[in-house]
């Protein structure tokens, strides 16, 4: 069984620890595209949790999904473009600073936290009041 | 040109599926309480994907604030606000308009589909340029897979000098939400003694 697990991982090992311009795995390494399309999909399961939830504090934690997709997005185009200055004037492709995406996702992280709080202090409230977390009875405002 | 090659590349793939697997969980769960443990889940591997990126700054704020904040506030939140009626079934998880929601969000799919698909070029990496041999990493991704890279020197001279501004207002922002959700959480009747709080 050891013997097993050992020789796989000598195999994967082998298989990974080429050179980059040797290796037969180059086709399949993660560039930009694929970080785009894991946020995205993070984007979509958030959205479909908003839309779909009966309980409001499940709407929170998908909204808190669609803010983590859009950090993850932040700063896998802020790795993947960025540039040094050198290259910066003379590039013809899109550049962007290393520290565009983790400087802006502290601040959508700080932004969350703060809504989080706010929108928490709403549910208590409301929960204090109609003895519901189901937003499909809380309806008073409804014709 | 930033690119992850060897064991980072599989890391990626396996970080990738598990967190889409716990996003769906987040979204699909029962109760409440499995939401917001798979919620957990999915915030730390979105912290590995960071640290993947080698921005481990944002990996450290993400697990301190995210996870350690704000998702503690959702479980204490979920404690306080229980009402055993998922658990007992009585209850339905779904509204009325969810399949509806699930078009909404596969026409969306297919819309950000459609945009990136005929920018695909500009994002992969390019081919050997002479530019992008010469000046290979920038100084922010020194090293291989295992050295920590100098994001954190540069995010933290950032933080205080060009967005020194934001900073603030950022700061200015905690304030107002941590007395606003005290103010909420509270109740009117306080002064009055009539919540049982006293």
């Amino acid at each position: 069984m050891e013997t097993l697990a050992f020789s796989v991982f000598r195999f994967l090992h082998l298989l990974l620890m080429q050179t980059p311009a040797e290796s037969r795995l180059q086709r399949f390494e993660p560039s930009l595209v694929n970080f785009m399309m894991v946020s995205f999909l993070l984007f979509i399961i958030g959205v479909a949790g908003v839309l779909s939830r009966r309980n409001i504090i499940i709407i929170f934690m998908s909204i808190e999904l669609i803010l983590n997709a859009v950090n993850l997005n932040l700063i896998a185009f802020s790795r993947y473009l960025q540039s040094s200055q050198e290259i910066y004037k003379q590039s013809k492709s899109i550049v962007v600073s290393p520290l565009t995406g983790p400087v802006f996702t502290i601040f959508i992280i700080v932004v969350a936290a703060a809504e989080a709080a706010i929108g928490l202090g709403i549910v208590i409230s409301l929960f204090r009041n109609r003895e519901t977390v189901e937003i499909d009875e809380i309806d008073l405002l409804k014709w | 040109m930033f690119q992850l090659h060897g064991w980072e590349a599989l890391l990626f793939y396996f970080l990738a599926f598990m967190t889409l697997v716990m996003a769906v969980f987040v979204v699909t769960a029962r109760l409440a309480i499995h939401s917001a443990l798979f919620l957990v889940a999915t915030l730390v591997e979105i912290a590995l994907l960071f640290i993947l990126l080698r921005a481990e700054f944002v990996a450290g704020v993400q697990i301190l604030v995210y996870v350690g904040g704000v998702m503690v506030l959702f479980l204490f939140v979920i404690m306080l606000v229980q009402t055993r009626a998922e658990e007992e079934s009585r209850v339905r998880l779904y509204n009325s308009q969810s399949v509806f929601a699930y078009i909404v969000a596969a026409l969306l799919a297919a819309s950000f589909y459609f945009a990136v698909y005929p920018a695909q070029s500009a994002f992969r990496p390019p081919e050997q340029s002479a530019s992008a041999a010469a000046v290979e990493e920038s100084e922010a991704v020194q090293g291989g897979p295992g050295l920590i890279s100098k994001d954190t020197q540069n995010v933290g001279e950032t933080l205080y000098r060009q967005a020194a501004l934001p900073f603030e207002i950022a700061s200015l922002l905690l304030l107002v939400a941590i007395v606003g959700a005290v103010m909420l959480a509270r109740g009117g009747n306080q002064e009055n003694g009539e919540n049982g709080f006293e």
